[in-house]
């Protein structure tokens, strides 16, 4: 009932999609239909998860007093406000909602981000080491891409481009695809592996 | 303390202030480096602009990415727009990010200021936000029955009242899905919606993931892609020389650059707005920052070998 | 005037999350909280107006399509995800969702695998078409550890090495690119939109 039901509906729905790809008809094409419908009821729901995760998470530090748990007052009010917000003034172009996101959200998103500039230039520094022959082709390639992407690898000469181009489509294109052919048997195993219940993570608990 | 200890140990902060000053300097006095464009980006531009003035034909723009790469993306957003909206180009905006449903509005009522004819829901459509569990059943409705797929827009209006869904059904009037992400959604687009309807898919992306698309642009998996700020920056460019002058594409003339910079004379003074020029104004800042990149990585394996080279010599004594 | 002041406080964010740079300090942490809550804050209102009143109040209060009500009680079974006791019930609608991984086997087989395997084996009939086919044999065949990698077998694996240090190396260069790139825009807002320096 707790674990045996939820495997054997992901079972059941997932031969009928397997069924869909390869038996093309219009009881198939009706599945697909009545699964969307029925999908897009459930999926909303599943939003107010994360929400509610991040409450409790932080309701728990105010609660227990936890270290730097006046920061946590911080998150929860903002979370508040900005939803508040979005719901009193709708979610259009010209509302608060929106002044919050651009004034508030895209600098605080954009900035924490480009604090990894200045940890790359300190790892170029302090880091990327040609310790071996096989680091030292890595470094090559990595410098002749960054030159080769820039304006100034053209100004120095036009096969820097021109290299680049050939890095890319070449020995990067083997390297990606070689990983890509692993990562895609890697996908369909797992999905597999879900299907016939031999991967259970997703449901989560113990029992 | 010896020289390539000290050079071993320097504060990171110096490299901090160093980057910093990098980055500030060609931003304040431009320096002007020209953008030379390249295959993917070419193959987009060429494929969006084919449909050109057609009612029956649009692209779809899915924009699942969030603030925190928007330096990189946002300007990918505004070229598009503004290269659909120049040249007539029908256009549906939706987003798996609740964030990225705010970048759309963002970039819309951005490149709208410039074109005031330009319509919401005869023009263009933003489907808005749809939940990221959903984006799979939307995927794959729509390359039966887009307006039954998606149902409403942003506004909460029935597609299959608005105007713009007249002659558009499903992907047969796709010219192509063009996806803007930090993360592999374009890869969802191609596992189910082209694997299962052909529709042609593309995507701007941030560099990090650049290098991981090549396998597909050769399969044809994705049509085009753009790579990074320099992707946005040479899709501008291409915009401005072409779209903004009246003009078809040519990969003959995208590349010879005299004839770049003479088409930059006559583009008409809304693409010369700072806005639409921010990741080629960018772009020469990248370019110094990349050199002084690699000279970071020069000067720390010159201080990383003098200092394994004098080890070797305090075990020879 | 609100335009105005949207700058002020988005530079005054800006800088409190560079602060960082120097040491942890208590404007980053409350930038970074802040940054987390608001950013929260934009899942409940777009999914209420874009997903749950057009695809499941609207259908069934509006249209009355009745039979959605048992999607609409299966979707309220995610919310005992947080009770200790009956958390197993939120498993029902996680399976119901789980149901499309049926399609991605076929699916993404066909997409990442097949496509990318017909196209390797084109007409061999140019250098650079054989280099990308030795290229990705040898380093399929690198992560193939059932047979030693010893003499020519061996050799010809760590041909996949060479070939993945160049593909990491253009990634690299690629990663470098992008944080420039964020940092950059960033700057752009500070000297472009705040001080006004780049016109």
């Amino acid at each position: 009932m707790k674990r045996q039901i939820p495997m054997m509906i992901v079972l059941i729905l997932g031969l009928l999609f397997v069924a869909h790809v390869f038996i093309p008809s219009k009881l198939s094409a009706d599945y697909l239909d009545w699964f969307m419908k029925w999908t897009k009821v459930i999926g909303p729901f599943a939003i107010v998860l994360g929400v509610f995760s991040l409450v409790l998470v932080h309701y728990n530090k105010i609660k227990r007093k936890a270290p730097n748990w006046g920061y946590s007052i911080v998150t929860l009010a903002a979370l508040v406000i900005t939803t508040a917000v979005g719901f009193i003034w709708g979610i259009q172009e010209g509302t608060p909602y929106m002044w919050i996101f651009k004034n508030f959200n895209v600098p605080l998103g954009a900035t924490m981000f480009s604090l990894l500039a200045f940890y790359i230039a300190s790892a170029a520094y302090k880091a990327f080491r040609a310790r071996s022959i096989e680091a030292t082709v890595l470094l090559v390639a990595a410098i002749i891409v960054m030159l080769g992407r820039v304006s100034i690898g053209q100004a120095i000469t036009h096969w820097i481009p021109d290299i680049t181009e050939w890095i890319l489509n070449v020995p990067n294109l083997a390297a990606k695809r070689g990983i890509a052919l692993g990562v895609g048997l890697g996908m369909t195993a797992t999905s597999l592996k879900i299907m016939l219940g031999i991967e259970r993570s997703y449901l989560g608990g113990k029992d | 303390m010896k020289f390539s200890e000290s050079m071993q140990k320097l504060d990171r902060r110096y490299i901090y202030i160093v980057l910093a000053i990098a980055v500030i300097l060609p931003l304040v006095f431009p320096i002007g480096f020209k953008t030379y464009s390249t295959t993917p980006v070419e193959d987009l531009y060429r494929h969006i602009d084919a449909i050109a003035g057609r009612d029956d034909m649009a692209i779809i723009m899915d924009f699942t990415h969030d603030p925190g790469v928007m330096p990189e993306l946002y300007p990918m957003d505004l070229a598009i727009l503004r290269h659909c909206f120049e040249r007539n180009i029908k256009v549906f905006t939706i987003s798996f990010l609740p964030q990225g449903a705010a970048i759309i509005q963002l970039a819309l009522s951005e490149v709208k200021e410039d074109y005031p004819d330009i319509e919401a829901n005869i023009d263009y459509c933003n489907f808005g936000f749809k939940p990221w569990g959903l984006k799979l059943p939307i995927m794959l409705g729509m390359g039966d029955d887009i307006a039954k797929a998606v149902e409403t827009n942003s506004e909460g209006l029935k597609l299959e009242n608005l105007p713009i869904m007249q002659d558009i059904k499903n992907y047969d009037n796709i010219q192509v899905v063009v996806e803007i992400s930090g993360s592999s959604m374009g890869q969802f687009w191609v596992t189910y919606a082209r694997a299962k309807f052909g529709v042609d898919v593309a995507v701007g992306l941030t560099a990090v993931m650049a290098a991981d698309v090549y396998p597909l642009l050769q399969t044809g998996q994705f049509i085009g892609s753009l790579g990074g700020l320099k992707g946005a920056a040479e899709y501008e460019q291409l915009v401005d020389i072409f779209a903004m002058n009246g003009q078809e594409f040519s990969k003959k003339k995208a590349r010879n650059m005299k004839w770049v910079e003479q088409a930059y004379k006559n583009i008409p003074e809304k693409a010369r707005l700072y806005k639409y020029n921010k990741a080629r104004i960018g772009m020469d800042a990248q370019a110094i920052v990349h050199v002084l990149i690699i000279l970071f990585i020069i000067l720390g394996n010159i201080g990383y070998f003098l200092e394994q080279r004098e080890q070797k010599k305090k075990y020879m004594k | 005037m609100t335009e105005t002041i949207g700058i002020w406080i988005a530079a005054f964010l800006t800088l409190c999350m560079f602060s960082f740079l120097y040491k942890d300090n208590p404007f980053y942490k409350f930038a970074e909280h802040l940054f987390v809550g608001v950013s929260m804050g934009y899942y409940i209102p777009y999914t209420f107006y874009n997903a749950f009143l057009p695809y499941a109040y609207e259908p069934l209060f509006l249209r009355k399509d009745y039979i959605l009500i048992i999607p609409f009680i299966i979707g309220i079974l995610y919310w005992f995800r947080f009770s200790s006791k009956f958390s197993w019930i939120s498993r029902y609608p996680i399976a119901f969702s789980m149901g499309m991984v049926g399609m991605g086997v076929p699916m993404s087989m066909h997409a990442t695998v097949l496509v990318q395997m017909r196209t390797m084996m084109l007409p061999l009939n140019n250098i650079n078409i054989i280099l990308i086919f030795i290229g990705t044999i040898s380093i399929l065949l690198y992560f193939f550890f059932s047979k030693a990698h010893e003499g020519v077998y061996g050799k010809f694996t760590s041909i996949g090495i060479w070939f993945m240090m160049v593909g990491f190396g253009a990634s690299f260069g690629y990663t470098v690119m992008a944080r420039i790139s964020l940092l950059i825009g960033r700057i752009q807002f500070l000297l472009g939109d705040w001080l006004g320096f780049i016109k």
